[in-house]
Parts: structure tokens; sequence; C-alpha cells
């Protein structure tokens, strides 16, 4: 309990800490940051429309930011969410389109089915290429979202183009009834949010989940105790990229209703930034996704009301990412007592001495 | 017949040019990634080090009314951001693709707010009081038909990547520095035990890689262009990291895999132009990557296969 | 001025709550070689790992050539004239030879390297002591024989007086070992003081002029080699004479549980590689396999297991052929493991002591209902477990980095045993633990022998494998070069075993006795 405690702790001074910092930047520009900071949750929580926007907002953020989450529980850094959400939302835009000859309700599952599949095939490539060939998963889902974008750019330029001048789809024949118009807020966050109560069971009370867990930790112990940990480890991209498929199709049938080029532009990245603020964690990820909706969601009605640029928030989000990871907020106290007892007496852990960690604390 | 007149209008003189300049600025963000590589920390960060440079350079320039000021202050700002990344991987044990990727964001929102701040602006920036970096005049070549297509009115930093990937190639494989570099990558306690300082190493190569990212951004902002964008390094970072990648952080055939990167984008370019769809041509390159990432690694793994077996003897 | 050119005395060094050094004592005179002989984990490589500075002492006193170091590290101790050449060489693989011998020290000419009198100062050394090294290649190309040699040219380059060797021959092969003999009495002749670390003692009466013995830590004196035999060595290295046989009902062994026929086995050490090895264990016996570390022990285990490939030859469990099936398939045929390194593969050591119990038998009823895990079942059993394992703290929601060695090991043995498997294969199971958990743990082999499990015994400790073991296979650089019955094995001709055989340590052994 302590340690979550302390994790809690670590992640509120890391906000303060982010938010003191861009408090600064907005002083520096002559504006005032409790006014500005006031008018951003006005702004995402105080008006039906900013409520909806933030909900919207939300929506795909929640299930990006936990597609990465469990990628990292079973040891991956995915950073192909990106490209598995868009590639769910183009799968799910043709069968949306295309298959008029399904029941409606069949229609729908279709479309989230389709979506899922595809997306995670996407992400069996850099599973494979890592647990078999050892290759930097980190380089290949990078490289491999351009591509996904590309391929979405050409189908709905080209084979799928709806003839407009923007590049989209047609119309799916299907859609998830907006909830809070007129904001783009829509069924979608009710699919979101059971799906993911549902991946944390699953990652915490399954064997699947315990599997996962475990291999994330510790994969040698996996092998040794009989799970397979390559095997683990492509069956959780595999789930990851399930949920950016269904990120995806939840974009397309529930705020566009169609496939628009270039829709999920930085929706992966922004759910890895949530994703990382709490290391992954399952269950904060989601609240840190919530937050991060809240300020973009706000940022504009901040924009507008008190001169300050709504890029502030993704200067303070970024702030509040790079502390973050680095392992000194809540330690600092702790590295301070234990370079006090070195200095006392000398280092004895043969393993920090051996390592690199040595070599230049001269 | 037209289809050859077209490739013709294609894959004319003017493409070997067209392929240098947008490899250009993918070379210096390779060779940024390149220089870390070697001390075996993986630059994500690339991309973000790229954009504050790239500002930095175009706001420095504009107030100053130097080219010379603002490509220095681009190195400058990239070495702060660099050191940022430095400092949280090094000291603090930032996950290094975790603190690569806040660089990254922390790049796009703190650019975009400057220009908002600074220029009251949103999206693209651009003014004639931006003094780009110059291009090169060779008055001789003007009278040469191909040579002076091909060769004249580089911009200066176009001549000078070719330079600085022979100084790199040179730094890591004939200097004392590069050799100690070499070896903090590869084996950190090889080379403590030869008294080599290991982190300080570590902490000059982040540096340096600083120093070209920020150089690399200025190049594209004064050199390849004459304006910022929001987010104009748009995964020209993240090409070079994983060009870096297939030249095993190696300058020279780091940037041979850049110019595949640049060959594919202006070809692909040109082929919109005759409706083909680009999008194919632009995948290319990093299709590539992967394949080839795959492939090394998948030879590497059965050497050591090989090596560790009982039924040969060694 | 003393006669000697290093002096250490009373030296204490402890990694965390392990003292890895009790009471060091070493002197090295100039001109001699210097064995330091002991068994593993008997603290003689933390000894001279601490004269080299790489790890600051606790207690005691460093004289080098008479001087008193109160500070020392790697750059100290080399600009005092020592060098080392570490059991794990220090080269950078992907450089070459040339540049791995400079590095650190290169000599430059403007802004390069200056390659040239780089060649030319190592050729001289080359020359000097006759050794064959190719100077161009990458060390990934060299063999480990050159790859040593190009180490002890490195102390040379740093104009090293005093050389340390770390256990030289423990991987090169009978030639090469010959080879750095040669080079290391040149080394003498030129007047360098050598030490000799080592537990080969036929080696060690081979080149050495004194010998010193440590034994757990602690320093057992040293004597001339000249006054000395192996089986004296031997002794002082084990020590006490215990015979904790206990009365062995031998007769009941049954069918064979384990059989493992001519299997070849790969491994990143030459010595460690498995070229052939033929053994079984039949129900109701303990087979103890006896050898010094590293002679392919890990690997045997790992093929047997289902960790590591076996590129020939077949394991067969329990009637079954298990050969290269996944370890979860050797588990379903019969096997219990406990592992060597408990911190990296016996236990996850993020996760708590509850998980780290069910891991094996997560997919079997009751610990699971239909996807999800039965926590009522695992919570009923990890109760059971801790208290008839004596785990402590009994709180079983808590991770298993916040136990003592021995809690930590008594949780691997309590989910590997609990199970009852035809098979226990037991890896050095007493390692690092308290002489309390030493004696539960050892009950809890027997009693799985009694039940009529095989058990398969790896241990680096004699003492454990004689008086537990029924039958006993000793290994040297992964053949088997002797098995006999408990009752006939002690100390010495296990140990003789052990250095490597009856080709080179028989005859003297047989005299000796």
């Amino acid at each position: 309990m302590s340690n979550s405690l302390k994790g809690f702790y670590k992640i509120l001074i890391t906000l303060v800490v982010a938010l003191g910092i861009g408090a600064i930047f907005i002083l520096a520009i002559g504006e005032n940051p409790i006014a500005a900071y006031g008018a951003l949750l006005k702004g995402a929580l105080g008006t039906k429309l900013g409520l909806g926007n933030t909900i919207a907002g939300f929506t795909p953020l929640l299930l990006t930011s936990i597609a990465f989450a469990v990628a990292a529980k079973g040891g991956a850094f995915n950073v192909g969410v990106e490209g598995e959400v868009i590639l769910g939302g183009i799968t799910a835009a043709y069968i949306g389109v295309n298959w008029g000859f399904l029941p409606v309700p069949l229609l729908y599952l279709a479309c989230f089915l389709g979506a899922m599949a595809v997306a995670a095939a996407w992400a069996f490539i850099p599973a494979v290429l890592k647990a078999y060939y050892n290759v930097s998963e980190v380089c290949v889902t990078i490289l491999m979202n351009t591509v996904a974008l590309y391929i979405g750019s050409y189908l709905v330029s080209g084979p799928m183009s709806a003839g407009t001048a923007t590049p989209q789809s047609d119309p799916v024949l299907v859609t998830l009834p907006k909830i809070m118009k007129p904001s783009n807020a829509n069924a979608g966050v009710f699919i979101a949010i059971v799906v993911v109560v549902l991946v944390i069971l699953i990652v915490y009370k399954t064997k699947w989940g315990y599997k996962i867990r475990t291999v994330g930790t510790n994969p040698a112990f996996a092998d040794y105790v009989g799970i397979s940990s390559k095997k683990v480890f492509i069956s959780t991209m595999l789930l990851s990229g399930m949920l950016g498929g269904i990120a995806g199709c939840i974009e397309v049938l529930g705020v566009y209703g169609y496939y628009l080029d270039n829709f999920a532009k930085d929706l992966g990245t922004n759910g890895m930034l949530a994703a990382l603020i709490v290391k992954s964690n399952m269950t904060t990820t989601p609240f840190i996704a919530l937050f991060l909706a809240v300020l973009k969601a706000g940022s504009m009605a901040m924009q507008q009301a008190t001169d300050v640029p709504k890029s502030i928030v993704d200067t303070v989000s970024a702030i509040f990412i790079i502390i973050a990871t680095m392992n000194f907020v809540v330690s600092l106290r702790t590295r301070r007592k234990a370079e006090k007892a070195a200095a006392e007496k000398r280092p004895q852990d043969p393993s920090s001495a051996g390592t690199e960690g040595k070599g230049g604390s001269k | 017949m037209e289809v050859f007149e077209s490739l013709g209008k294609i894959f004319n003189v003017s493409l070997i040019y067209a392929t240098f300049r947008a490899s250009t600025p993918i070379i210096y963000a390779a060779l940024c990634a390149a220089i870390t590589q070697q001390a075996n920390i993986l630059n994500i960060g690339t991309e973000g080090i790229m954009l504050v440079g790239a500002f930095t350079a175009v706001a420095v320039s504009y107030f100053t009314g130097s080219w010379i000021l603002g490509v220095a202050a681009a190195m400058g700002g990239g070495a702060v951001i660099a050191m940022i990344m430095a400092v949280g991987h090094i000291k603090y044990d930032s996950e290094i693709c975790a603190i690569g990727m806040g660089i990254n964001l922390f790049a796009i929102a703190i650019t975009k707010f400057l220009m908002q701040v600074l220029f009251n602006t949103n999206g693209t920036f651009s003014d004639p009081a931006i003094v780009p970096i110059p291009t090169v005049h060779l008055p001789f070549l003007e009278h040469i038909p191909v040579l002076n297509e091909l060769l004249n009115d580089w911009c200066f930093t176009e001549w000078f990547v070719i330079i600085f990937i022979i100084i790199l190639q040179f730094l890591f494989y004939k200097t004392v520095w590069g050799l100690r570099l070499r070896a903090v990558g590869q084996f950190p306690m090889a080379a403590q035990t030869a008294g080599i300082n290991v982190n300080a190493v570590k902490y000059q190569a982040m540096l340096i890689s600083g120093l070209i990212g920020g150089l690399a951004g200025a190049h594209l902002s004064l050199g390849y262009s004459t304006q910022f964008v929001e987010n104009m390094t748009n995964n020209r970072g993240f090409m070079g990291v994983a060009a870096m990648y297939f030249g095993g952080a190696n300058p020279v055939l780091t940037a041979v895999g850049c110019l595949l990167f640049g060959f594919s984008d202006s070809v692909g370019a040109r082929l919109q132009a005759y409706g083909f769809p680009a999008q194919f041509v632009l995948m290319t390159p990093y299709l590539v990557t992967v394949i080839v990432l795959a492939v090394s690694m998948a030879i590497k793994l059965g050497a050591v296969k090989k090596k560790q077996s009982s039924l040969v003897t060694g | 001025m003393s006669e000697y050119v290093v002096e250490m005395k009373n030296i204490v060094k402890s990694f965390g709550e392990v003292r890895a050094v009790k009471e060091g004592q070493f002197n090295l005179k100039k001109g001699e070689i210097h064995s330091l002989i002991g068994e593993n984990g008997a603290g003689k490589s933390t000894m001279m790992k601490l004269l080299y500075g790489m790890y600051p002492i606790n207690e005691g006193e460093i004289y080098i050539k008479g001087e008193h170091m109160t500070k020392l590290d790697p750059k100290i101790a080399i600009s005092h004239g020592i060098g080392m050449v570490h059991q794990e060489f220090m080269l950078v693989n992907e450089l070459t030879v040339l540049e791995n011998v400079i590095l650190g020290f290169e000599p430059k000419k403007g802004m390069t390297i200056d390659f040239d009198k780089a060649r030319k100062d190592v050729q001289h050394y080359i020359d000097q002591y006759n050794m064959e090294i190719q100077l161009d290649k990458k060390v990934s190309q060299i063999s480990v024989g050159e790859a040593q040699r190009v180490e002890i040219i490195k102390t040379l380059m740093r104009g090293a007086e005093i050389i340390i060797l770390d256990e030289p021959t423990a991987v090169l092969t009978p030639q090469e070992t010959k080879k750095l003999f040669e080079i290391l009495a040149n080394l003498k002749a030129e007047g360098k003081s050598l030490v000799f670390i080592s537990h080969k003692l036929n080696e060690v009466m081979e080149i050495s002029d004194r010998i010193s013995v440590m034994r757990q830590g602690t320093y057992m004196g040293t004597v001339n080699r000249d006054e000395t035999s192996p089986l004296d060595l031997t002794k002082k290295m084990i020590g006490r004479e215990v015979f904790l046989n206990i009365e062995k009902d031998y007769s009941k062994a049954g069918e064979k549980i384990l059989e493992v026929q001519d299997v070849w086995v790969p491994s990143q050490k030459e010595t460690s590689k498995i070229r052939g090895m033929s053994l079984c264990v039949r129900a109701g016996e303990i087979v103890g396999i006896a050898g010094i570390d590293g002679n392919g022990q890990s690997e045997l285990i790992e093929a047997i297991t289902g960790l590591r490939k076996v590129e020939k030859g077949a394991v067969i469990l329990n009637g079954k052929n298990v050969t290269n099936k996944s370890p979860r398939k050797v588990r379903e045929a019969g096997l219990a493991h406990i592992p060597e390194d408990r911190n990296t593969r016996g236990l996850n050591r993020t996760m708590s002591i509850e998980e780290n119990l069910v891991a094996v038998e997560l997919d079997k009823k009751p610990y699971t209902k239909g996807i999800f895990m039965n926590t009522a079942a695992q919570d009923k059993y990890s109760e059971e477990m801790v208290r008839q394992f004596d785990i402590r703290p009994t709180d079983y929601k808590l991770p298993t980095s916040s136990l003592s060695g021995g809690n930590a090991q008594k949780v691997v043995v309590a989910r590997e045993v609990s199970m009852n498997k035809k098979l226990l294969v037991a890896s050095q199971p007493t390692r690092g633990v308290d002489i309390g958990a030493i004696e539960s743990i050892r009950n809890t082999l027997e009693k799985a022998k009694k039940q009529g499990a095989g058990v398969l015994l790896v241990s680096a400790e004699l003492e454990e494998i004689i008086s537990l073991s029924d039958r006993i296979i000793v290994i040297h650089e992964g053949e088997i070069t002797g098995e006999m019955a408990a009752s006939e094995a002690n100390e010495n001709n296990l140990g003789l075993l052990m250095m490597g055989g009856a080709k080179n340590t028989k005859q003297k052994g047989e005299e000796a006795s």
C-alpha cells in the first residue's frame, strides 16, 4: 500500500512541478496563470459543449493509453498504437461502407471485429520480429506507423475515396449515437470504458494476465516455470493492437461517420504519454488519460478567455512526462540519505560498482 | 510511349539533386542519432532536438538578421535539449525511449507556444526578415550544362553535410575520443577497466549529438526552406534513427540509408504529379528499413548460434 | 623496504550481507609466480579485484611496493604497475586487437591515433615474449587463447610489473594452456611478478613458486611448491573432514525416471559445451553431479529441463521423450526444478510470494476457474506452504524481493517440491542461504527421495554432494570423468576427478595415496 501511495505522491509532485513551470511560462508572457488554469477547467468541464468535447477526446485516449500500458505490462514499448488506430479505422470504414448486406447489429459487430483483427495483425509483425529476432520494437513500430498512415491515405484518396476534395471515405452505414450534441461525444465512450475495465480485469484477474505480467517483469522466470515468454509477448502485442483497432473503429463510427485521412494524428502519441506518466500502471493510466483530455479540451477555451496560447497545455504535459520518467522526485530524500551514508561508509554493492554507474562518478 | 516520356521526366538529372536535397536534413538527423548510438544510447529524441533547432534558427535569424547566429543558436538549443535527456537518462535512470518521446512532445509544444508568443501566428511563420543560409554560387559552372544543374547554387549546409560525414567518420574511427566512444558503447566495463570515465564520454556524446541535431533543424528551417512550420521535422528525426540503424551507426553507410529516403521522397513527389499513388513510393523506405533490420538481426543470431554449437569445435 | 612488492593484510570485504572475504592475507615477492587457490566462492578473485581497485576494501591494509594505498581504483593500480587479466576478458569484440590494446592509453599524432607507433610498441612485446597475435583482426574473430594473450599484452603496454591472472586456464585447451605457461615463464624471467588464480591443482603444481590457499573467504596459509602435494592442497582447499554420510538405503532405487542419452548441448563458453553425455536417475535415489562451476552443469540442467536446445541425443523423462520440448511439456512429464539462480530464474522478485508459489500450477484446478485465477484457492495453498516450509514473513502478499536469501529459496523449494513430481532437479539448492535454511532444504530433498522421486543434485559444495547423494557423477569440461557410489567417494578422489579427470591428475593422486 505504501508503495502505491508513494507513487501517487510522486505523480502529484510531478504534476505540481509541471504546472508550476507552465505557470512561469504564462507569467513570462504577462498573463495570470491562475486565471488561465481556471479558464481551462471551466472550458473543459463547465459547459455542456466543453464537457462533451472532453469526453470525445477522452474516448480514444483512454483506449490508446491502455493499449500502450498493456503492451508495457508484457514488456513491449509499443509506439505503434497510432498505426493500429489508423488501420482499425480504415477497416471499420471499409466494412461499414461495403457490407450493407449484413443486418445492422451484425454490421456493428463486423466493424469492431474487423478493426480489431486487422490492427492485431499489424501489431503481430513487430511482435514476432522482437520475440524471435530481437529487432527493436520501438524502431519497427515507429516506421510502421508511417506505413499505416500511407496505406490509409492511399485507400481514401484512391479505391475508397468519396470523391471529395479532402481525402475521405464514403459515410458508413452504421454510426454510434452522439450523446452530447453538438459535441463529438458519442456512445463509444461507454464501449471504451467497458473494454478498459475488461482489460484491467484480464491483466489482474486472469491466467493470461498473470502470464503477461510475469513475462513483462521477468521473462527468464516465465520460461522456467513453463510460460512461453515469446508467445505471451506476441499475444500481449495482439491485445494491444486490438485496443488500438477499437479506438480507430469508435472514431470512425462515432465521431466522423466516415474515414478521414490523418484522423488518428497524435492519438497514439498522447495515449502513450498518459501511460508513460504513470509508468504504465493500468489503474491510474485512465485517470491520466482523462486529465490530459481535460487539458486538451479546455485549452481552446483558455486561449479565447485569456490570451494564453493553448499550446501551453501540450508544453505542460510534455514537461510532466519528462519529469515523471526520472527517478528522483520522491527518491530525492532517500538518495541524499544514501549519499550521506555512502560518504561515511564506502559503497558495498558489487552490482553498482561493477556497472557503468560507477564509471563517471569521479 | 507516353509512359516512357513520363519516366524520362521523372528520372532525369535534376532528380539527383532533388534526392540529395531531400536527404540532407535526414542525414544531419541520422548523424545526430549515430553519435549517441556509438555510446549505446538510442536517441529517440532526435526529432525533438531537431525541431527546437529549427525554431531557434528561424527566431534568431529573424531578430538578429544573421544566419550564422541563427545556426549557432540552433546548435545551442539542440544541445540544451540533448542535455536534459542526458541528465535524465544517465543520472536519473529515465528509460531512454520514454524520455526521448517526452522530449519530442515537448519540442512540438514549446515551439508552437513560442511561435504564438513571439510571432503571434499559428501553423507557419515566414517573413522576409528571416535571413536564410546562403547558397554557394559557382560562376565557372554556369556554362557547363549538366554540372551546372547538378552542382550549382547548393545551400551552404548542403555542401557542409558532405564534409561533416567525413569529419564524423574520422572522429569515430581515427581519433582517441572515437575509439573510447565505441568502447564505451560496446563494453562499458572494458572501457572502465582501461581507466576511461564512462559517463563523461556518454555526456559528451549527447552534447555533440545535440549540436548536430540543432544544426539539422537549422538546415531544415534556414536552408531547405526559409520558414518555420509547426512540427516541420515531420518524422525526419525518426527517419534519421532508422537510417542510423540501417547503417549500423557508421556515418557513411548511414548517409547512404538517408539517400534511400530522399530518393523515394523525390520520386514520390514526381510520381504523384502523374497520378501514381505516391503513398506506395513514400512508404518504401520504411518497409525496406524494417526488412533490413529483420534480416541483419537474423544473420547475427545465426552466427551466434553457430559459434555456441557443441557440434563444431571452436 | 619489505621484500614484497604487494602486501595485503587482514582484508575484509562484504557485498551487502555476503562476506566475500572474511580474513584475507596475501603477499607477492618480486619475480615469483604466486598461485592463489580455493573453491568457488572462496574469495580469491575478490581479493585480487580489491588489489586492482575494482571495489574498495572494508577493512585491512594494502601495500604496493611498500607504499600504503589508502585510495585505490583501476587507474591508480595501473599507475602503480599492476595489471589484471580478468576471467571475463575486458575486450571490445567489435574493435580490432590493436585498438583494444591501446584503449585508454592511445599514442597520438596530432588529432589522430598514431597507429604506426602503437603497432611498433605492441610488436616489441610480441617479439620479446614470443606471442602469436594478429593485430588487425577484430577480437570477435580471434580464439580464446589469443584473446588472453591480448589481455597480457595490454597489461604490459601499461607498464605492469605485477600481473594478476584470474583463472586464466579455465577457458583454454590443454595446448593453449601450454603456450600460456611458456609466456608466463618468460615474464617471470624478465622479472615480472605474477599472481595465478586457479583451482586446477596440476597446473598450480606445475607453474608456481609459492601457493596460498583460501577457503570460504579466509586465508588458510601459504606453502612453497616444493613442499606440498596436490592431496595436501586439496585438503586445505576443501577443509573440514566432514563425513555426514547418512545411512542410505540404495537398494530401493527403482525404475529409470530420467535418461540422458548421448546429449550434445551448445554453450557460450567452449569449456561448458556438453559433448556426448549420458546418465540416468532412478526412482528413490539422489544422483549428485560434482564438478567445478562452468564445466557444463548449467547447460546440462537447462537441456534436461527444456530451457536450452539439445543439438544431438535424447532426454527421456518418465518414459516420454522430452528432447527439445518446451519447459511446460517437460514439467507436465514430471519435472520439478530448483534452478541455480533464484533471483533471475527461480523467482519473479517484483511479484508476491503467492504469485511465485502458484506459477507452475497456475493452469490447473483448483487454482483456476475458467479463464480466471481462483484467488481463494491460491490463498489457501499459499497459507499452507508458508506454514509447512516456515517461510518468513508469513504475509504471502509481500513481494519476494523483501525476503532474505534463505526464505526466498524456501519459496522456490516449496513451489517445486509440493507437487510431488517424479523427478526433482536441484541446482545449487543451498547456495547463499543461512544454516537453518540449508538444513531444511536438505531434509526436503531427502524426503522427496523417500517418497520415490528421482533427484538430480548439482552442487559446488562437495560436502553437500557426498552427504546427500547415493551415486555421484563427476563432470569436467562437458564430459563425465567418473562415476561412483557415494560410499566410495571422498573429497580427494572426487576433487582429483573434478580437476580434469584421469588423464592429468590420476597418477599424482595415486602416488600420494
